[in-house]
């Protein structure tokens, strides 16, 4: 039997590494796969209380999470494609028309 | 007891391949790394008796989101690695804030009493979940097709050529 404290400690800890990355990284294609290590984190926490409370909506509740997870990583790309036909950079510095 | 020593070891490959996620120069490294953190979290996923979110995770995110990653490194390419830019102090105080932020939640847990386990030990069945999900939640499962609708029409409206190159 897994310790639900241990697995919320797991999800807490891909949280962690992945809000530091996007955060830190300046690179936009690594700052997506952060997020994706932000959901997962959330995934994992999810999981592990629906397997503690024995009742499927943590799995179902995940499956929602996943399906964001998809519509976030296709257009963030798009995003990305764009701003790289538009600069030919991915560097988050150069991203500051709007800033006053 | 052989649950929770693969839950452990899964869960530290996933902990060591997503800070090398983060840390890597190189982002086609990081993609790989990325691939390795998916799956080992899969892993826990099944240590968790979440099957179908374990075979949803490597069948979504193993082959469709680590390969759209791997497509688009290669059209961007990224070879030429973004300069990191930021001095140490900034650094540390960007990495010291997700911390703090682990560190209270952790404490929060510890002192949260969780109600313990109902007895069952089999976990919930595919059909239980099944029977939940076109029931209880048949609303949001058809709004998350309207939002793969939307994002599908979205994206392609974003990354057409004309619509960058064309000033107006």
């Amino acid at each position: 039997m897994i310790p639900i404290e241990a697995v919320i400690g797991f999800g807490l800890i891909i949280f962690t590494i992945g809000l530091a990355g996007v955060l830190v990284r300046k690179n936009l294609v690594i700052m997506l796969m952060s997020l994706e290590l932000l959901l997962n984190g959330v995934n994992i926490i999810l999981a592990g209380l629906g397997r503690h409370l024995n009742s499927p909506r943590g799995s179902i509740f995940a499956l929602f999470v996943i399906i964001n997870a998809v519509s976030e990583a296709a257009v963030g790309f798009a995003l990305v494609l764009a701003y790289f036909r538009h600069r030919k950079s991915y560097d988050t510095d150069s991203l500051n028309e709007l800033k006053g | 007891m052989i649950t929770l020593a693969v839950f452990i070891l899964f869960a530290v490959l996933a902990v060591v391949a997503a800070l090398l996620v983060v840390i890597q120069k190189n982002a086609m490294h990081s993609v790989l790394y990325l691939a390795f953190t998916v799956l080992a979290t899969a892993g826990v996923f099944f240590a968790l008796q979440a099957e179908y979110l374990g075979a949803i995770q490597i069948l979504v995110y193993g082959g469709g989101i680590v390969v759209l990653y791997i497509f688009v490194i290669i059209i961007v390419n990224l070879k030429e690695i973004v300069p990191e830019r930021r001095g140490l102090v900034p650094k540390l105080f960007l990495v010291g804030v997700p911390v703090l932020l682990c560190a209270e939640v952790v404490t929060l847990v510890m002192r949260t009493g969780f109600p313990s386990a109902p007895s069952g030990s089999e976990g919930p069945g595919f059909r239980e979940m099944a029977e939940m999900l076109f029931a209880s939640y048949l609303l949001p499962f058809e709004a998350a097709s309207i939002l793969l609708l939307a994002v599908l029409i979205g994206a392609i409206v974003v990354a057409r050529r004309r619509h960058i190159d064309d000033p107006d």
